[in-house]
């Protein structure tokens, strides 16, 4: 256990100073904080308060965290294979599975400065500028409050941690920090946008609309989405719920999150028998 | 020195693309100074990277026998691996941690105390092996390999880093060494496999293969074997065999007989060299 706990400590240790020490990460995040503050500017919902502030967000949410998200886990195990590091980290007494936890659990903690902290700043500023009183913490259906925007932000970070899982997945699997970028990218398109046109197509082949709720949650955006419908936007407006079931929804995030760490690991474990394996047919097919 | 081998490979063979970089390699790792020598493309650095488990072979395996302890190997790429932004000591301690040890001894070992808090980026090329060196032998490991901890340095520093790798050498630990300085195998090597085209043309104990070859020393018996025209007697081949590699042991000798390999031109020998690939 308590080696288990070294490793881990260790290579978070060591990872969480590269973010650190990475000013482009510093810079993402005033980005962010930008676009959101812009944003919410121009829709004027911050103005009004929490649940108006989150209609605005939600729609750009889902692109932009994602996008924060894959750019801090797109090379976050490429960096150590591809400079020969990793086959010296190797030889220490550290598990596939210890590193890749060390590696995601600092770039989740990176995320929720990146994401978290530009997201409560928009917060507080709801809080202290909006015109009707965002003081009051309530839960009852129709009445504004900081308790949801905490939800929400709670959501965000869900969805965050999920891709930079699924970013540090196409980490493991690329070859370059070329094919990284690539396929990152490939994994933002079908993450951001097939949920949707999958949905969209199901529901043009004849399913029915009653199985919009399940199969929305099954992708990251879609169970987001819903989640943020059901538990934010929905309690203060709508008399009504069914948007998307929770333990579905949230389920699904947490899935793509560990689906994401097993594919790291399993990818970093098994390469080389696999890229062995891959020698040995070519040989076969020379000879 | 005892007869248990700390490693052995066994048929070990390795492809890239197809083509045969590693061939049928088998030896014994003994305790000691093995150096693997032989002209670039010729397997060194698959050898070892085959040997330390960085690669897996395409086919022969690979024991451990004995090598013990809770980090049992030790291992320097031919680049030098370390991430840029962290001093020496920071880079050290990241490892230290998981086995341990000492950081500051482990600088000390190799003469870097006083460069501790400089970064990585901003140390020489020897003084980056020297702490690639500090780092193979963190842990105390029975089986140290180092791909050509001399390659780019000076004089001194080649002697530092062999003295450095020399030193771990006793009864219990292997040191297994790529290296074309020659000069340094002379002095420092127990040990010498000779790889050509993959394969092993001569290993084992160097004062025996010079009797056996009537070599007065290292660079008559490369040339004898190989029928190159000798290694340099030091230095810089950074870009050269990345995916060379090299064997020592104690058992294989004779001369290989494959000659479906690429030549990479560097020697007159066609040796194999698979270009752009890498291994990870």
């Amino acid at each position: 256990m308590s080696g288990w706990f070294t490793g881990v400590a260790s290579v978070f240790r060591r990872e969480i100073a590269t973010v650190v020490r990475t000013p482009g990460y510093g810079v993402l995040t005033v980005g962010l904080l930008v676009v959101l503050g812009a944003l919410l500017a121009a829709g004027g919902g911050g103005a009004t308060g929490f649940v108006p502030a989150v209609v605005d967000l939600l729609l750009p949410t889902e692109a932009l965290v994602p996008v924060v998200a894959v750019v801090l886990g797109y090379r976050a195990l490429l960096t150590d294979a591809a400079s020969g590091e990793l086959a010296v980290i190797r030889t220490y007494p550290v598990r596939v599975g210890e590193y890749v936890a060390g590696v995601l659990l600092a770039r989740t903690v990176a995320l929720v400065a990146a994401v978290g902290v530009p997201y409560a700043v928009v917060g507080v500023v709801v809080w202290l500028t909006a015109a009707p009183d965002t003081g009051i913490f309530a839960t009852h259906t129709g009445v504004d409050s900081p308790l949801l925007y905490l939800r929400f932000l709670a959501f965000v970070l869900l969805l965050g941690a999920a891709y930079v899982s699924l970013a540090a997945a196409v980490s493991a699997l690329a070859a370059s920090r070329r094919s990284a970028i690539a396929l990152g990218a490939l994994a933002l398109a079908a993450g951001v946008l097939g949920g949707d046109l999958v949905l969209l197509r199901s529901l043009a082949g004849g399913a029915s609309p009653a199985t919009v709720p399940a199969s929305l949650a099954l992708a990251p955006n879609g169970a987001f989405r819903g989640l943020v419908f059901e538990h934010v936007i929905g309690v203060a407006f709508a008399p009504e719920s069914g948007f998307v079931s929770t333990g579905r929804a949230v389920g699904s995030l947490v899935g793509w999150t560990l689906l994401g760490a097993v594919v790291a690991s399993a990818t970093l474990a098994y390469g080389r028998r696999v890229d062995a394996a891959v020698e040995r047919v070519r040989r076969g097919i020379r000879d | 020195m005892p007869d248990e081998p700390v490693a052995s490979l066994s048929e070990a063979a390795r492809t890239y693309g197809g083509v045969r970089v590693l061939d049928a390699v088998s030896l014994d790792v003994r305790p000691g100074v093995t150096v693997v020598i032989g002209p670039n493309g010729s397997g060194k650095s698959t050898l070892l990277r085959v040997l330390v488990g960085a690669t897996e072979p395409t086919a022969g395996e690979v024991r451990y026998p004995g090598a013990t302890g809770p980090k049992p190997i030790g291992y320097l790429p031919q680049r030098v691996p370390f991430r840029d932004g962290y001093t020496a000591r920071e880079t050290l301690a990241f490892y230290a941690r998981l086995v341990g040890d000492d950081p500051d001894a482990a600088l000390e070992r190799v003469g870097l105390a006083d460069a501790a808090g400089r970064r990585v980026e901003a140390l020489s090329g020897g003084m980056r092996r020297l702490l690639g060196i500090a780092q193979a032998v963190l842990g105390d490991p029975s089986l140290v390999a180092l791909d050509e901890p001399a390659s780019g340095l000076d004089p001194g520093m080649r002697e530092r880093a062999f003295r450095a790798a020399a030193r771990r050498a006793d009864g219990d630990t292997a040191v297994v060494v790529s290296s074309h300085a020659l000069d340094l195998v002379d002095a420092h090597a127990d040990r010498v496999v000779i790889l050509r085209r993959g394969r092993i043309a001569a290993a084992g104990p160097l004062d025996r293969l010079l009797d056996e070859r009537d070599a007065a020393d290292v660079g008559e018996l490369y040339r004898v074997v190989t029928g190159s025209s000798g290694a340099r007697a030091d230095h810089t081949d950074d870009a050269g065999d990345a995916e060379a590699g090299d064997a020592t042991g104690g058992s294989d000798e004779g001369s290989e007989s494959d000659g479906s390999d690429e030549s990479d031109g560097d020697d007159a020998e066609p040796d194999v060299h698979v270009t752009g690939v890498s291994d990870r």
